[in-house]
Parts: C-alpha cells; structure tokens; sequence
C-alpha cells in the first residue's frame, strides 16, 4: 500500500470527536452502575439498584408516553409532509418551489427554544390559535394545548418537519417519472398512478423519514418541557428533573442509557424492515 | 414548403374495398418549447394495423411526435383523432393506447405478471380474467414462465418483451414504441426486431416505431416517415424511401449514396443532358422536369446502381481510385471524382476485381438516376 500521509489529518478531528463520545458514554455507564449517596453528587459504590428503580410504574410510564409522542408526532410529520415534499417537487413553478423551500426549512435555523417558545405564544388559551377559534365562533372555551400531549405533539411535529420533508423530498425525486408515465398509459388516473406507482416507490424514504422522526423526537426536550410543563414527563424531561432537580446523577444516568437502547432497538426494526424491502428486489 | 402534398393522402386503399379510415389522423399539429419549434405543422395519416416508423437523427422531434399522440404533450396548434375519434384534449389515460419505452419503465415493486396486469385491473377487468389474459400475452412473448419474477431478475431482453406484453394485454388502439431496442446488444436487438415484427404482423396493431436506426426502420416498417429538424421530409415504403428520396436529406440518411454535381445543358422534347465537370450525361427528361437550363443540380446514385467500368466508356464519369476497404465478402472502392458534390464516390466490387490504389477507372450511372433540384438539394 501506498502512504497517504494526509488521510490520518482528515480523520484526526473526527477521531478525537469518537474519542470525546465514548469516554462520555463510559462515564455515563459507569454513573449508572453506581450508588446514589443523597444529598451528595459524588456517587457511592456499584449496585445494580438504579436499573431496578427504572421497573417502577412511573418510568415506564414515561416510556410509554414518549413513545406515544414518537408516534403520534412521526405519524402527523410523515402526512403532512409527504404532501409538501410532493408538492414542492411537482409543482412547474420556480417561484412556488422556492417559497415551500424556505418556509419549510427555516425552521431548522432557529433552535428549538425559540420555536417551542413561539408556540406557546399560539397554543396559549389567550394565543392565538384559541383567539382564532373563539373569534370564528368555532369553539365557546378555550381549548388547553398548553400541558397536553397534543400540544407538545403540535409543536414536534413543526420541531420534526424539515427533516422529514427534506428526507421524503429526497426520495421522491429518486423515482422514475417514467414509471408515472407507464402507469397513464396504461389507463390509471391521477389517483391511481399515485396510491399503485409514486407511494409504493416512495415507502424506502417514508420508512427512513418515520425512523429520522422517530429518533429526533425521542430526545426532543425543550418542547415537552416547556409546552409539556410537567405534565407530559418524557424520558428526556424525567432525565433532567432526575439528573438535575434531585441530583440523583446515576439514576439519570441509568435512564439515559435505558433511552439509548431502546433508541437502538427501534432503528434496527426499521433497519430490518428496510432490509426486508430491498430483498424483494423492488427498490 | 418541401412535403409533397400527395404524400399526406390516405393511406391507399386495398383494391375491392372501401378505403380504409387512419386509426391514426394527425391533422397539422405542432410544438415548440419555450419558443422553438421541435415539430413543425404536421400531417399524417396511419392505416389500421400498419407499422409507421418515425425515423431521424437524434433531436428532430421523433419523441415529441410520439408524445403528441400519446398525450404526454399538449400541441399547440392541430388535431389528432385515434379511431376517428377527435382526442386532442383526451388524457393519456383514457386514449387506449400502448407505449413501451426505451428503459423499460416496468414497476419495479411488482413482479412480471403483475406488471402485465396492470393495464387490465385498472380498467377494472375481475382478477381471474385479468390474469388470464397477462399469462396468455405473456406465453405470446415467450416469457409465461418467469410470471413470478421481478423485472430486476430478468435480463434487459427479457424486459423489454414484458414491457411489451405490458402494453399489447390492453389491446391498444395505438401501439408506440419509442427506440426501444437500443439499449440491446446488435444480436438481440435484431432478434427483438423479429418478434416485435411476428407480433405486430399477428395481432394486427397498429404500431408507431421510433428509431434513428435506418437498418431497423428499413427492416421493420410498412411505411417510414423520415424526419428532419422537426419537420417530416418524406413518407413512404421502405423501398420507396430507399429507391427515390424526395430530396439530398433522406437520400444521404437512409443507407450509403453518391452525390454528383451536374449542370443542366439542355431540357427539352423529354431529354435531359447534364453536364458533370465535363462528363455528358442524356437522361430522359422525367427524371427532373421542372429543371431548366443552366441550372445546377445533383444526381443521386446508390453503390449498388454504380457500375465500375474502363475509363473512356462514353456516359461512364472517370475517377481515381484513393482507398479500397476490405470488407469480407466485398470491397468498398473509395474513388476520388472531379463530379462529387461531397466526399468520395464509394462503389462495392467483389474481392476478385479490385483495381489499384490511384488507378484511372469509371462510374457508369445508374439509367433512370434520381435528380434533386432546387431545395432538395
Ligand atoms: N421538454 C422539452 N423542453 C424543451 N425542449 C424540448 C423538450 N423536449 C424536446 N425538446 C426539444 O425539441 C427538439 C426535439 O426533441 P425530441 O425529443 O422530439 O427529439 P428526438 O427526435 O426524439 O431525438 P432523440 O433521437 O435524441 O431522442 C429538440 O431540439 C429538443 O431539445
Ligand atoms: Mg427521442
């Protein structure tokens, strides 16, 4: 082999970076495997007691209640997305194009602070949403987002757009408008060249959208907790308040590594899933 | 205007019967795209069940044609009518009509036999019907076995016949074909060229064949339309389009020719003399009539009508032997000629005969020459 004298500055940074990541991820392992001594922030000897606390009914509802946010959030993103991806795609308008463009991607410039905040301004019982509501004589009460599920969901989904458009977009224009053409021709009209033809190609990019959502999501935190408000307790949330409200270092720790396994696990099923497709020798 | 107006007449009718109705009237329609005109005015007529070939160079507006009538573009001005039927503003999916196109465009997530019923399920023939007749179509393309596959496990031969079964299951008023062997190897291409052939000659379809292949359109077609910057030049048998071009384009497009500048010297009580830098040549006067005297004109002569013969035979034009190729069965005799109106004279001689490099020989001309004057030169 040949010296490539440069290669090892290329991958230097990026080496560093694991290095820094792995030695965090030791530390968190090690905190989780460790006694919490109250009142004190430095941790006792090993025990396993922080992994059996997490069996108690209040952390798996935590579980369950962020992955029901997962869900509700990636399937909400992925309907109202894939339209948009498709739209900003098909539409012969430069202009309209670039309009969708920036409006579905600015977003992702601002943190999310700052967009959870501007949703409590809509989603409050005086925002503007309820004011809307009220105004057009839709509703006699305020409707409460504020510290409901569904607000917090409303405010992902915005949270979990881009990403997802940007990912179905990416798919869409992969598939071969040919096929759409085979399928006029054929005798399917607009609809039927859609459900039989463009969605069919396009389940590779739903598929790693809704796995994309599903992750950015699970470890979304400013939004369930400023618009959750505590009562919409995630794990991200509940690591916090754990880790940082009772200093009880190692049971965060515990929680955070029960999060990232699962993270895990989900993605592989998709990954499988995926695998499976592409094994039909249809994509 | 170029396109003689007897060549947009019907179709002939077969004698004894009433004369046939076009399945396809394209009735003066053109295109242009962002101002530039990709199909001039155009008219063309296509009998029931016959194989009409589009054929030019690449850019001439072959495809746009074939969109226009298959309803992928809209024409800017002009009709069309499929089965008498006016159905410019008809959209594709409702026109009844087949198109296999050059990639194949098969669905890749659903296997062979799927793909064939397709056309059936969407004009909601009941499955078991649907399926009988993709299997039946499919056992026409020879392919029946290989029903549970997926295009990606089938060689490019292989789907192109499923693309083609896709659209013939449909019984289609109109079967169009845009270039769809080339992206084949020469052996089977020529051996889908044949079956496409047995095919269409069988069911009887009425085809519309794209190419810039002239072997292919020569080989296949019942009718050709050659094309030429959007515009189409001439319509005719192959053995018309080959035999007497309507002007230097096709002539030089379809297979090899010879082109030779000559004057007019005299055009009259139905002689025609040319003069070819220096060559007298007497032609009956039919073989250009409107030619006068002192006009410049070009004679046109297939390698194969040209005759080598010893210099000095009186008629014969003399020539210079530059290059001869070997060619296996034939030598290409390449002769330099005063008379050329671009590059050399090319001739076929059997291996046995092959003068010299630089030797002085002599073309004799074909008897009945085709003369292109004015603009189709
Ligand atoms: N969608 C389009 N937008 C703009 N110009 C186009 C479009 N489609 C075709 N053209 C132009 O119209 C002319 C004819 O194109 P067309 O595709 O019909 O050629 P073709 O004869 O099929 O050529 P080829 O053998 O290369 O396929 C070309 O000059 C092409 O650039
Ligand atoms: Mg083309």
């Amino acid at each position: 082999m040949t010296k490539r004298p440069f290669l090892g500055w290329f991958v230097t940074p990026a080496g560093l970076i694991a290095i820094g990541i792995a030695a965090s991820f030791l530390a968190i392992l090690q905190y989780s495997l460790r006694a919490h001594v109250p009142g004190m922030l430095d941790p006792g000897g090993f025990t396993f007691d922080n992994f059996t606390t997490l069996l108690k009914p209040a952390y798996g509802k935590a579980f369950i209640t962020t992955v029901l946010l997962c869900f509700w959030t990636a399937l909400f993103t992925l309907l109202i997305g894939y339209p948009l991806a498709f739209a900003m795609l098909r539409t012969r308008s430069g202009w309209v194009r670039g309009a969708m463009l920036i409006i579905t991607l600015t977003p992702l410039f601002l943190g999310e602070v700052v967009r959870t905040y501007s949703w409590i301004i809509v989603l409050g019982n005086q925002g503007f949403l309820n004011s809307a509501l009220l105004g057009l004589g839709l509703i006699d009460e305020p409707i409460s987002f504020m510290f409901t599920t569904m607000g917090v969901v409303i405010a992902l989904v915005h949270f979990t757009l881009p990403i997802v458009v940007i990912m179905l977009a990416a798919a869409i224009a992969h598939i071969d408008r040919k096929l759409e053409q085979a399928a006029f021709s054929l005798g399917a009209g607009r609809v039927r060249v859609f459900l039989t033809v463009t969605l069919p190609l396009s389940v590779p990019g739903i598929v790693a959208a809704s796995s994309t959502a599903f992750a950015w999501t699970f470890s979304a935190f400013a939004t369930p907790q400023m618009i959750g408000g505590g009562q919409v307790v995630t794990i991200s949330t509940l690591v916090y308040q754990v880790g940082f409200a009772s200093f009880n270092f190692p049971l965060a720790a515990s929680l955070s590594l029960a999060g990232l396994l699962f993270t895990i696990a989900v993605l592989s099923i998709f990954n499988l899933g995926m695998r499976r497709i592409e094994r039909q020798g249809a994509y | 205007m170029l396109i003689d107006p007897k060549l947009q007449q019907p179709a002939e009718a077969v004698p004894g019967q009433p004369p046939a109705r076009p399945a396809v009237k394209i009735d003066g329609v053109s295109k242009s795209f962002d101002g530039t005109l990709a199909l001039e005015p155009t008219w063309l007529k296509i009998r029931k069940g016959e194989f009409l070939t589009l054929l030019g160079p690449s850019g001439c507006g072959k495809t746009t044609l074939l969109n226009l009538v298959a309803g992928f573009l809209e024409p800017d001005k002009g009709e069309l009518f499929i089965d008498d039927a006016l159905v410019t503003q008809v959209p594709v999916h409702k026109r009844e009509i087949g198109i296999v196109f050059q990639n194949y465009a098969l669905f890749p997530h659903m296997n062979v036999l799927k793909n064939v019923e397709y056309g059936l399920r969407t004009r909601g023939v009941p499955a078991a019907e649907a399926r009988d007749r993709a299997m039946e179509t499919l056992r026409l393309v020879k392919l029946d076995q290989f029903a549970d596959r997926r295009p990606k496990q089938l060689s490019g031969g292989q789907q192109q016949r499923v693309a083609l079964a896709r659209a013939l299951v449909i019984r289609p008023k109109v079967l169009l074909l845009d270039e769809p062997f080339s992206a084949l190897d020469r052996n089977l291409r020529a051996a889908m060229q044949i079956e496409l052939k047995e095919i269409q000659h069988s069911l009887g379809v009425t085809t519309i064949f794209v190419t810039h292949d002239q072997g292919e359109a020569l080989s296949m077609s019942d009718r050709i339309a050659v094309m030429s910057k959007g515009r189409v030049r001439q319509i005719g048998s192959p053995e018309e389009i080959y035999a007497s071009p309507a002007d230097r384009f096709v002539g030089t497009f379809v297979g090899d020719a010879n082109l030779l500048t000559g004057t007019v010297t005299t055009s009259e009580s139905g002689t025609l003399t040319l003069d070819l830098a220096g060559t007298a040549l007497t032609l009956p006067q039919s073989a250009a009539p409107e030619a006068a005297a002192g006009e410049t004109v070009e004679l046109f002569a297939r390698p194969e009508a040209c005759q080598l013969v010893a210099p000095g035979t009186p008629g014969a034009v003399p020539a210079t032997v530059s290059f001869a190729v070997y060619q296996g069965a034939h030598v290409e005799l390449h002769l330099a000629c005063p008379a050329a109106a671009e590059g050399p004279i090319m001739l076929r001689v059997p291996v046995a005969n092959v003068p010299k490099v630089g030797a002085a020989v002599a073309v004799a001309l074909p008897e009945a020459p085709v003369i292109f004057t004015g603009e189709a030169q």
